[in-house]
């Protein structure tokens, strides 16, 4: 119990769509692995749910290094979605989450809508699956995000089709390298999305100027952390403002008042990410901070906050 | 592998912008393995952002102390570098994996480049304590004379110690790997064991590959997250794939990377 000086205690369940959560503080797919990295130094029961790294249909092996680059108060990262595969994911990632009672959000990308609809469908299937994030706005592989999550068109169809492949919650993480955001979050919510992830990194890249090279063997990759922040403020509120969608909101959360301020622009929950590599302890501390900010501001349950904002 | 403050206790500059350091970490002293490292933050804020990764040098369990080699680089090192003892540090660690126990036999090579001395220093320490039947031949490289350092550090905890420069102001002109060379030929080691920069490492795998002796060397490489998460430190693996140095290295059998596009 963390109830000080006879304050009753925040409520810190929230609901994204129909998805209830026992905190709204999560984790950004790609930032906390599978979460067995992170279990010896988080305490992963204090998060509303983990997102796992991104799962495709078959292994892939990512991008040759160099993959990061530190920037002003950030990172370039251009991964190239390595990861083990669907089989092995559910083989040997997903039991042991689901067996030690986390809520687990499956990030998955796909080459084409036939890949998202059977990733869609193994894990609909599979048991302890709570949600499923679709990836749409990966900027680092040639096929397999970005051009689904450009044109709304193509996108209303990939979660159209997603959609009748699975009856989990079905969350659109979006890009923000598009000039408008908010025709891109209409298109996913129409075509039956439950809720937004906003947002995924911001295209960038760093140069070696004396060895005239790019810094990142893939030439380009996402920038992430603090850095980008008042983006990803600014195109959660405008898609707020435009929809009022459930809103997973995230770009540079290090602190619980960070989260706060996502939710007043309108998230109803927030991930954590690149703060996870700089304080193995960050997810599980902002989740604590943003109950400390609750009960200093004397709000009894942290949805409150959702859309709060005073313009 | 803790996450703890650790009071740095020592910072000496022992050659232009080489560092020694020291912080007050019992628990990392007491479980240190020679070749793993400390993922350390730089600073409070937010920029810069990552932390940085360093070998662990030597510990003394019995002051509770580990010793950290830092070299100037960039903006982060140049924080680190410039505190003052009684600062605290954020550490994690030790993380990665260690040097494996040394094969049967009688003696060892251990090939260092430049600040690649820091975890051979340490492995050379607990190979005189833990394996001390077994003989080792260090060799150390290093651009010239006033960068060589730490050369004394391992010197004392070697049975035979070379040095080489690349001008010849100090030990044998020429590279490391040369002085390897050299030996492989006329000695039986039953292993060796590398610390540097990619080129040398490169050409210490393929000597002792060529003299069929094993071969592990431990990668330097940046590091995001440090615990394997976030696969931004990848090497290329022998047989395609890649191989992350934080988790699965920072030492690897040399046989277990691919050379050839780990040094282009």
């Amino acid at each position: 119990m963390r109830g000080e000086a006879g304050l009753p205690p925040v409520d810190m369940s929230v609901k994204v769509g129909p998805l209830a959560l026992p905190s709204p503080v999560l984790v950004g797919s790609g930032t906390f692995g599978f979460g067995e990295e992170y279990a010896p130094y988080c305490d992963l029961a204090r998060l509303g749910a983990i997102v796992t790294k991104a799962v495709t249909l078959r292994p892939r092996e990512g991008n040759p290094g160099p993959r990061i680059w530190e920037t002003a108060a950030g990172m370039l990262n251009a991964i190239g979605l390595q990861n083990p595969g669907l089989e092995r994911f559910l083989a040997e990632k997903l039991p042991p989450l689901v067996a030690a009672g986390h809520v687990v959000i499956v990030n998955i990308a796909g080459h084409d809508v036939e890949e998202y609809v059977k990733l869609a469908g193994a894990l609909d299937a599979a048991k302890g699956v709570a949600a499923i994030e679709v990836n749409v706005s990966c900027p680092n592989v040639s096929r397999g995000g970005i051009e689904f999550g450009r044109d709304p068109a193509v996108l209303g169809e990939l979660v159209r089709a997603v959609r009748g492949a699975t009856r989990l919650p079905l969350i659109v993480k979006l890009s923000p390298n598009v000039s408008d955001i908010v025709p891109l979050a209409a298109a996913a919510m129409e075509a039956g999305a439950d809720a937004l992830s906003l947002i995924n990194t911001l295209l960038g890249m760093a140069i070696d100027a004396r060895q005239r090279r790019p810094r990142l063997a893939n030439v380009t990759g996402g920038l992430s952390g603090p850095a980008i922040k008042p983006v990803a403020l600014r195109m959660v509120w405008q898609v707020w403002q435009a929809l009022r969608p459930p809103i997973i909101g995230m770009g540079g959360i290090m602190t619980g008042e960070d989260a706060a301020e996502f939710m007043l622009a309108g998230a109803a929950a927030v991930a954590v990410g690149t703060a996870n590599f700089v304080d193995p302890t960050s997810a599980s501390r902002v989740a604590a901070e943003l109950e400390d900010f609750c009960r200093g501001q004397r709000i009894n349950h942290v949805s409150e906050l959702t859309g709060g904002l005073q313009v | 592998m803790p996450h703890i403050s650790a009071r740095l206790t020592w910072n000496e500059e022992i050659g232009p912008g080489h560092h020694l350091m020291a912080a007050h970490a019992p628990q990392i002293a007491a479980a240190a393995r020679p070749g793993q490292f400390l993922h350390v933050r730089v600073g409070p804020t937010h920029d810069p952002l990552l932390r940085r990764p360093f070998s662990v040098l030597r510990v003394d369990e019995a002051s509770g102390q580990v010793w950290l080699l830092v070299k100037v680089v960039g903006r982060g090192t140049r924080l680190l570098a410039g505190m003052a003892p009684g600062a605290v540090l954020d550490v994690m660690g030790p993380l990665g994996c260690g040097f494996p126990e040394p094969p049967p036999g009688e003696e060892v090579a251990l090939v260092a480049g430049g600040c690649g001395v820091a975890p051979l220093i340490f492995w050379a320490d607990r190979i005189q304590t833990t394996f001390s039947h077994i003989r080792v031949v260090s060799i150390l490289g290093a651009a010239t004379e006033d960068v060589m350092v730490c050369w004394l550090d391992l010197a004392a905890r070697s049975d035979e110690f070379y040095a080489t420069t690349e001008d010849g102001s100090a030990g044998e002109r020429g590279l490391a790997s040369d002085a390897l060379r050299g030996l492989l030929a006329r000695r039986n080691f039953a292993a060796v064991y590398a610390c540097g920069p990619r080129g040398m490492l490169k050409v210490c795998a393929e000597l002792a590959r060529g003299a069929g002796v094993p071969c592990f060397v431990a990668v330097e490489e940046a590091m995001a997250c440090g615990v394997g998460a976030c696969l931004g430190c990848v090497v290329p693996a022998a047989g395609g794939g890649y191989l992350r140095v934080c988790s699965d290295g920072p030492v690897f059998a040399a046989e277990a990377l691919d050379w050839e596009a780990l040094a282009t």
